[in-house]
């Protein structure tokens, strides 16, 4: 089946502050099929958390401008209506954000919120909810899910929370699922459990999944597609291979290299990007990466490049001087 | 929904860029300032001011409406209403001012030693404090004004203050608490600067300005309660001058002078809105800490 | 390995919290060393008491027993003005870089404050050393020496706190999670400055950190520590290329490598770990070790070194089993 589950055409988010608009995304276009991980790597101020909060249609209508189309099963989120929206929430797309804690009522029982949408949305009586709500704390694997089912959100660990979290946002049954920064600030072995699980429900859920992160560890194994992003742009996309393998652009070169590994020796010295994630308010014309990239040329500077497309099939970047196709760069 | 929820770092940053250029209080803080400058300098020097005496009754003069020789007119036994507003800021100024140095004098320290040290100093003295709390304040000082008499500004001023202590004690021990667990407190620590310094030197800056919220709030109450005590017969005694005083006499005669009722009434009205508008401005002239959307 | 004595000697800190009736063991015992010119990473999840042994180093923290010594000095014992100035030979940075640094002061006070504080410096002699401090870790202190902590990026903050920690130039620098808070990016940019700065005032690090690539890059020796315990400790090279407690060999097996071809490592780690209430008899980590017997539950495994330097917890190290 090719029938892309989502369908992102030239997304652009923009903010009315105070001090004037602020693009947090701009022309960001990509497709997702059905049973695929795509994930969305960047730092902060690339804006991908605004982009997958755009694409669910989470924000607000007031000092914000969302421009483009954004259609999850043929659904436009786009300019739709919170009552139209809710409609797909849940039940065609749903969410996971970063910290448990606060994604959860901290007042209510565990059961009673992954009840609530079995109960309002589907329908579902009491008992019958509650029996789908213990399935599915098992379906994540929280052990004793009957007894669980009764606890408040403290009394569990970071990671079963997150699970919890995790089966929320599975009890209607999504094909889409966006995961944003799931697994940030939970300890290693926690965020390997979770990420398998991610993956063992994709597969037997068939469901797509959006996984938004910093970590490009987090996407390396377990993404079949990668999107970088800068300044809130797509900079480079491609294949979880292609990006990694034969990347184009040097910011994924830099990110790539600038992060500490485990296979390095002791006191490797890192190659560092100088400078910082630039300001959205304040973009410089031209390629936002360019104070920062050793590469850059006055063409950088004035010119935006846009996508084009590298060799490889669905590989694309942008970049005025993009590397030399070489073999795999990592050590 | 606020669009605060979904800021994500770089927007902070850029409002942070906003925040580089000065921010400037603005002319109508400054006109405040005035305005209150001037209560002040009456009040000190209206002794040597050229106004005619308060307490001097001139029957030929009674209710007269405002005139060259009476600017805002004159009571019901001939006083001087401008002259009288002008002694009475005395009573509004002095009682707020020195039951906030009380309050402040004993509650802030505490409050502030209180959240450094916590453990059982902490616990023994919030709990004294709360229950100071649980008492109705205006109940409690009507109560103690009406059995302590004879009553004088002193007094009004010591009462007040000591129910002010728990009030200021809370505000402090709170903004102190919000602070003290921060690293910079650690750092400090960390390089070996004592207690005092530690308090002094880090935390004094950063609870300021919430202090000086508090006490410009702190006035602008004990001002209104000097008016409502008044109305109870517990502010100072006649004759001398207040204006809680005179709005309180100028009940009965409301019908055939309503300037005694205006003209303090309105004095006390400006003076509480110059200071919540000061309040205001430095509030959110000082506050640096989140952003704002 | 030169044979003078270290620099800082750790034995058998115990940090305990509560009262007879719940008692949470944060450290348990815990040992080790730190050479003059060693970086010491300590390496652990969340709930191992990495950042209390720091904190309590810096007796932020009480110990409730063991022993520290910094060059001969016993600090668990030391008090008031003494252990203030005790102090200054150790210093610490902090995870938030934006909340380590007064929001109502300059920078350049802020790095001066230790100076200000032992009244070390004054006039120009102060200025002197503020500006080359902060040109040291990047920060040029005419443009930016007068501005608030709020002007500044998480990053840039976080080089104005070590510029402060070195103004006392002290022999010790704790590193509390110092980049966990960064971004990529800039992680690196403060990993080199903190080798360079290292190399150029002869500094010893304790890197207290929860990313294990984070730590090995900066470390010579590597401790992981579980539920208040050490389990390993080993130069960081063999440690981590192979490991000899099952708990460290999860914990790189979970990590997270940035190469799409990088092999699948064996079983992820089972499980939650135990509540430091009441933790398990004998080895703690029985409770998740697949190699567990019952003499795990009886016997506490004891500190042993296996190899030059290397030293585990464990009754059976992963290399006197057949497996491997």
């Amino acid at each position: 089946m090719s029938e892309q589950l989502l369908v992102v055409r030239d997304l652009a988010t923009t903010f009315h502050t105070p001090s004037g608009p602020l693009r947090a995304v701009g022309g960001v276009s990509f497709d997702l099929g059905q049973n695929e991980t795509l994930g969305i790597v960047g730092e902060s101020g690339s804006g991908k958390t605004v982009l997958s909060r755009t694409i669910m249609g989470l924000q607000p209508r007031t000092n914000v401008e969302v421009t483009g189309s954004v259609l999850v099963n043929g659904f436009e989120v786009v300019g739709a209506s919170e009552r139209d929206k809710r409609a797909i929430w849940g039940l065609q797309v749903a969410m996971v954000f970063q910290d448990p804690m606060t994604s959860l009522n901290p007042v209510m029982r565990v059961g009673k919120q992954i009840d609530e949408i079995l109960r309002v949305r589907l329908g579902l009586d009491r008992r019958a909810a509650r029996d789908r709500a213990i399935e599915l704390l098992e379906l994540v694997g929280i052990p004793s899910p009957a007894e669980r089912y009764d606890v408040y959100p403290g009394e569990l660990s970071g990671g079963m929370r997150q699970r919890v979290v995790i089966a929320t946002a599975l009890a209607g049954s999504p094909q889409l699922l966006l995961a944003d920064e799931p697994t940030t600030g939970l300890d290693v072995t926690i965020q390997a459990q979770i990420l398998n699980l991610l993956d063992r429900l994709k597969e037997r859920l068939h469901m797509s999944v959006v996984l938004v992160t910093h970590d490009l560890g987090v996407v390396a194994t377990r993404s079949s597609r990668i999107i970088v992003m800068y300044a809130g742009r797509i900079v480079e996309i491609g294949s979880t291979r292609d990006v990694f393998a034969r990347h184009r652009m040097p910011y994924t070169r830099a990110l790539l290299e600038g992060s500490p590994k485990i296979s390095n020796p002791s006191h490797t010295r890192l190659k560092a990007i100088p400078g910082r994630p630039p300001n959205l308010a304040d973009l410089p014309g031209g390629c936002a990466f360019a104070p920062r990239c050793s590469f850059a040329t006055d063409r950088c500077r004035e010119e935006r490049p846009e996508l084009e497309p590298a060799g490889e099939v669905g590989h694309a970047f942008a970049c005025w001087h993009p590397l030399p196709l070489v073999q795999k760069v990592l050590a | 929904m606020s669009s605060s929820l979904y800021v994500s770092e770089a927007v902070e940053e850029a409002t942070q860029h906003a925040r580089i250029e000065k921010k400037r209080l603005g002319v109508l803080f400054w006109i405040c300032v005035g305005w209150l400058g001037l209560n002040l300098f009456g009040a000190i020097f209206a002794n040597v001011l050229p106004l005619p005496n308060p307490l001097y009754q001139n029957y030929a003069a009674v209710n007269v409406g405002p005139s060259l020789h009476h600017l805002l007119g004159t009571d019901d036994l001939g006083r001087d209403i401008f002259s009288r507003i002008v002694y009475g800021s005395r009573v509004s100024i002095e009682v707020s001012l020195g039951s906030m140095l009380i309050g402040f004098g004993i509650g802030a320290p505490l409050g502030m030693l209180a959240a450094y040290r916590r453990g059982k100093f902490d616990a023994t003295l919030s709990a004294t404090m709360y229950c100071f709390l649980a008492f109705p304040a205006i109940i409690a000082t009507i109560a103690v004004l009406s059995f302590w008499t004879p009553r004088s500004l002193i007094k009004i001023i010591i009462v007040v203050g000591i129910a002010a202590i728990p009030l200021v004690y809370r505000v402090m021990r709170s903004a102190t608490l919000a602070y003290s667990t921060r690293d910079f407190v650690l750092a400090a620590k960390v390089q070996g600067a004592s207690d005092s310094r530690i308090l002094l030197k880090e935390l004094l800056p950063n609870i300021a300005p919430i202090g000086v919220s508090f006490l410009l709030i702190g006035i602008a109450t004990v001002v209104t309660l000097e008016g409502a005590l008044a109305f109870l017969g517990l502010s100072v005694s006649p004759p001398t001058p207040s204006w809680g005083n005179m709005i309180n006499e100028s009940l009965a005669i409301l019908q055939q002078n309503p300037w005694l009722a205006i003209f303090p009434s309105l004095a006390m009205c400006l003076f509480l809105l110059c200071l919540n508008f000061i309040g205001d401005r430095l509030r959110s002239h000082y506050d640096v800490s989140e952003v704002k959307l | 390995m030169s044979d003078t004595a270290p620099l800082l000697r750790v034995r058998d800190l115990t940090v305990t919290y509560g009262t007879h009736r719940r008692k949470l063991s944060a450290v348990a015992g815990v040992s080790f060393e730190i050479r003059e010119g060693e970086t010491l990473g300590l390496v652990g999840e969340s709930g191992c008491g990495k950042s209390t042994t720091g904190r309590a180093l810096m007796r932020i923290v009480e110990p409730s027993a063991g022993s520290i010594e910094l060059e001969g000095t016993e600090l668990t014992t030391t008090t008031g003005k003494e252990l203030r100035q005790l102090r200054t030979r150790m210093q610490m940075i902090f995870q938030d870089p934006i909340s380590s640094l007064n929001p109502r002061r300059r920078v350049r006070d802020i790095v001066a404050e230790p100076l200000d504080c032992w009244r070390r410096a004054e006039g120009v002699e102060r200025t002197t050393i503020v500006n080359n401090l902060l040109g040291k870790v990047g920060i040029d202190p005419d443009v930016y020496g007068d501005r608030y902590p709020r002007q500044f990026s998480g990053g840039q903050c976080q080089r104005i706190s070590i510029a402060r920690s070195l103004a006392m130039r002290p022999k010790l620098l704790i590193c509390d999670e110092m980049v966990s808070a960064l971004d990529v990016s800039v992680q690196a940019q403060i990993l080199n400055l903190l080798e360079d700065l290292k190399a150029e005032y002869g500094l010893t690090l304790l890197f207290i950190a929860h990313d294990l690539a984070v730590v090995k890059n900066v470390s010579d020796r590597v401790a992981v520590m579980y539920l208040g315990k050490i389990c390993e400790i080993g130069p960081a090279d063999t440690l981590y290329e192979s490991p000899e407690h099952p708990y460290t060999s999860f914990l790189l097996g979970a990590a997270l490598e940035a190469d799409p071809d990088s092999p699948v490592r064996g079983e992820v780690l089972a499980g939650e770990p135990p509540s430091p209430l009441r933790p398990p008899s004998g080895c703690r980590f029985r409770t998740r070790c697949p190699n567990a017997t019952a003499k795990c539950a009886n016997e506490e495994p004891p500190l042993v070194e296996v190899a030059p330097a290397h030293s585990v917890a464990c009754h059976y190290p992963l290399s006197t089993l057949a497996r491997r």
